[in-house]
């Protein structure tokens, strides 16, 4: 006797379906599961479909406000932007990471001791490297590799005054209690999902950190070591394998000045500064290594980063370049779920944080600032991202939590000021450049004219480059007061379009990096200095208010869900459904609702 | 003989000819031009059409975990792994087409050698997986993810056409009664072989083989990949 509990039903259902469903009707509602859920129909939403009551509006209505459909809109600009960094972006600022040596303890066992490379210490022999040296344990430390030698016991006075034990923010949540008990345990898992330190990092309830590494002053002050500067060639001071740091122009300058220890001048310069409580400024890495793994972090997120798949041990640099890319995948996910304008994704001032990336923002930007801008007067950031602004009641573990960022601060613009949009594309003009094409559906196509020599260096006269240059080279001057391949913000006050230091023969550094001696200005601004001062926010209202804004928007939006271009026959359609797009008030849930209820997707892709 | 013919044969045209010009040209003029009588009318649809579209990578993803029983990425790879019907998901996830962002690489929108044979690959290692726990464990129907129905031993058609059209509305996403006529007898005909071809356990009975090879051939059909 055959038990049919799962298909009777089915069956009693198929009594009172509608039996004039045709296969275009099934393969067009498998359609807009696809596109609006995110999956085919299960075998009961097709039973639920094929009933005469079945109300397909409101369930087209109904599935336009979930993360499905979310995501759908989401990856149509994910593909268009690529908002994640490979491999050949390593975010490695000596000033974040917490290398890792292993030394003999005093009692013979292997010793873990977290260093930063490039510390600022007193004693010449160890400045700027580990703090152990090969009289207190048998070993040379070359940079970024495994240490050689013969280990020995390292002395306990050696280590009880070179090194000290913190209670770090990878082990305990509550890392900045006057004594942290919140210890990482297997429910962490559930906790903080994603949290998972490698290598190593979570055996030992204690870490071992040199001493200047544990400190935690907000400030310290600029230190001049007062040795003679070492040369090419000169012989390494005893006990050293590489020379130690030579006081800079700006030390010189500066001495006994305070400075920020968020910043990684503060650390080029101050002996004072560390890792803060619970060495929350810093990342661990579990070896000695240029980038040590430091998180098993998932390869891919294709359907979300609550589903990974495989998660091997990465190096720590992709720590902060997983929720750089999440921020932006949550950014786009806001913006479409609230239905809110998507001119928003352009001008938005707003963004959404979790742990780690309220970590970063609070204690990490700075660590790229200042190189030679700190001969300028400029050694304390101006943030890209309030940190006044960031909710305090995360935790660096809290992978999991993402609360909101009213306002970013003055100099936010949508994703153009995000990390993940400045390190992807490095360049001024790669910023510019992937804007107009995601967000005006132009790109920029040289003529045929055949390029001479030429000393013209303005791009927007010299023949050949200027086709492109007219346009590209006003539109990257609003992002003259952003670092390349980075956020450091560079304010007026600061920087001037012109600097008289900079003018003449011998100029400080900064000038050279941050001036362009050709136009007498900072660079990149040469072709519209007025849009340097207006920042991205600029770009983004040039953008946001171009006639070609909204048809780009649409044309991309119906593109993917077509899944074929645009073609000219299509234009009094993509007019209509432009029309209702900005009388929509720029939301997106019109419009794609316009789109799947249309003849044309809903026929358009049957088999010819 | 013969050519004394030809030749008078020749000058008698050459005569008539002369005598047609000696009576004056007549012009034959054109006809006017009349549209052809209509047959039958038939109305073209000029919308710009293309083949349909490649189910997203990421849909497929999430439409194979529900049909592996609504397990987690890793789950999925730690239960079709032990018995060779899986490797790991890194294997699999750039030949399904999904674009990688830190290498630039863009989605892909067609189809491939490669990637069908991922597909295919991994829709062997549900069809089998869930053969197992369906079928073979005897699992409670309210509890099976795949063939939400019970097997017969060597089924007739008609057992066969019931059951088929499960598997067929779950993969394909409409009832059987709109597909090509000759969808259940293929189907049906790769059943029979199947289970001819498979006489010893393995450790799946005859029957519950075949239905996984019918499972496979239905995630790997053209209707599953496409929309």
């Amino acid at each position: 006797m055959v038990r049919w509990v799962r298909v009777l039903p089915l069956l009693a259902i198929a009594a009172s379906a509608r039996a004039e469903l045709t296969l275009p009707d099934f393969r067009y509602f498998r359609a807009l599961s696809i596109d609006l859920q995110g999956r085919p129909p299960t075998r009961d939403e097709l039973a639920a479909f094929e009933q005469s009551g079945f109300d397909l509006d409101a369930w087209i209505d109904t599935h336009l406000t979930g993360t499905a459909y979310a995501e759908r809109l989401e990856r149509i600009y994910m593909d268009l932007l690529r908002l994640d960094v490979g491999p050949s972006f390593q975010f490695v600022p000596p000033a974040l990471i917490l290398r890792r040596q292993q030394v003999m303890g005093p009692d013979g066992m292997p010793l873990y001791v977290y260093f930063r490379r490039g510390q600022r210490r007193v004693d010449p022999a160890t400045d700027g490297d580990f703090c152990l040296t090969f009289d207190d344990t048998g070993l040379d430390f070359p940079p970024n590799a495994a240490p050689t030698g013969t280990p020995r016991p390292v002395p306990q006075k050696a280590l009880d005054a070179k090194t000290v034990l913190v209670r770090p923010w990878w082990l305990y949540a509550d890392y900045r209690a006057p004594v942290p008990a919140d210890r990482i345990g297997r429910e962490w898992a559930k906790r903080f999902p994603g949290f998972q330190p490698s290598g190593g990092l979570l055996e030992d309830a204690l870490v071992r950190v040199c001493r200047e590494e544990a400190q935690t002053a907000d400030t310290g002050t600029v230190y001049v070591s007062g040795r003679p500067p070492i040369k090419k060639g000169d012989p390494l001071p005893a006990g050293r394998l590489t020379p130690p740091p030579n006081d800079s122009g700006f030390a010189r300058a500066a001495r006994g000045r305070a400075v920020s220890c968020l910043s990684g001048t503060g650390f080029q310069n101050s002996v004072q500064c560390g890792c803060g409580i619970g060495l929350e400024r810093c990342l661990p890495g579990a070896g000695p290594q240029f980038d040590p793994p430091g998180f098993m972090l998932p390869t891919q997120l294709p359907i979300g980063s609550a589903q990974p798949f495989d998660a091997p041990p990465k190096g720590i640099s992709e720590w902060p370049k997983l929720w750089w890319s999440e921020e932006a995948r949550r950014f786009l996910d806001r913006v479409f779920l609230d239905d809110r304008d998507f001119r928003d994704v352009l001008t938005s001032r707003a963004t959404e944080v979790n742990g780690p990336l309220a970590q970063f923002y609070r204690f990490m930007t700075g660590a790229t600032c200042c190189g030679p801008a700190a001969d300028a007067g400029y050694s304390e950031p101006e943030p890209l991202v309030d940190p006044g602004a960031l909710p305090t009641a995360l935790v660096p573990e809290d992978t999991a939590t993402w609360l909101p960022v009213p306002d970013r601060g003055p100099h936010a613009s949508g994703i153009l000021t995000m990390p993940i949009f400045l390190t992807k594309y490095g360049s001024r003009r790669a910023r510019a450049h992937v804007a107009v094409n995601a967000f005006l559906c132009k790109d920029f196509v040289a003529d045929t004219v055949r390029l001479a020599p030429s000393t013209e260096p303005d791009l927007t006269k010299r023949p050949g480059c200027s086709t492109c240059h007219q346009t590209l080279e006003p539109l990257a001057a609003y992002f003259t007061r952003i670092a390349e391949s980075d956020w450091t913000w560079l304010p007026a006050a600061t920087f001037p379009m012109t600097q008289a230091r900079c003018k003449g023969e011998k100029v400080p550094g900064y000038c050279k990096q941050l001036y362009d001696p050709v136009f007498d200005m900072l660079r990149s601004a040469y072709a519209a200095p007025s849009h340097a001062e207006q920042g991205p926010a600029g770009l983004a209202h040039e953008l946001v208010t171009a006639p070609e804004f909204a048809p780009c928007v649409v044309q991309n939006v119906a593109q993917s869900l077509l899944g074929r271009a645009l073609e000219p026959e299509d234009d009094p359609w993509k007019t209509s459904l432009t029309k209702i797009f900005v009388d929509g008030g720029y939301r997106m849930r019109p419009l794609v609702r316009a789109i799947v209820t249309s003849p044309k997707y809903r026929m358009g892709n049957d088999a010819r | 003989m013969r050519a004394r013919r030809l030749v008078l044969a020749g000058r008698l045209v050459l005569a008539g000819v002369l005598a047609l010009a000696a009576c004056g040209a007549s012009t034959v003029a054109p006809s006017r031009p009349v549209p052809l009588p209509a047959a039958h009318q038939v109305v073209l649809d000029t919308t710009p059409k293309e083949r349909r579209r490649m189910l997203p990578p990421e849909v497929y993803l999430r439409a194979y975990l529900g049909w592996f029983g609504g397990l987690a990425p890793i789950d999925v790879q730690n239960r079709a792994r032990p018995k060779g019907l899986f490797d790991a998901w890194d294997d699999y996830l750039s030949a399904l087409g999904l674009p990688d962002y830190k290498l630039d690489l863009p989605r892909q929108g067609q189809t491939n050698t490669l990637m069908l044979a991922t597909l295919g690959r991994l829709g062997e290692a549900l069809c089998v997986r869930a053969a197992e726990h369906d079928l073979h464990a005897r699992t409670p129907l309210a509890q099976r993810v795949v063939f939400a129905f019970d097997p017969v031993p060597a089924p007739s058609l008609d057992d066969f056409r019931t059951r088929f059209d499960v598997l067929h509305t779950t993969f394909l996403g409409y009832p059987l009664r709109l597909a090509p006529a000759d969808r259940v007898a293929k189907f049906y005909a790769l059943y029979g072989d199947v289970a001819a071809r498979h006489r010893a356990k393995n450790p799946l009975s005859p029957d519950e083989t075949a239905w996984a090879a019918v499972c496979t051939a239905l995630v790997q059909h053209p209707e599953a990949e496409l929309y």
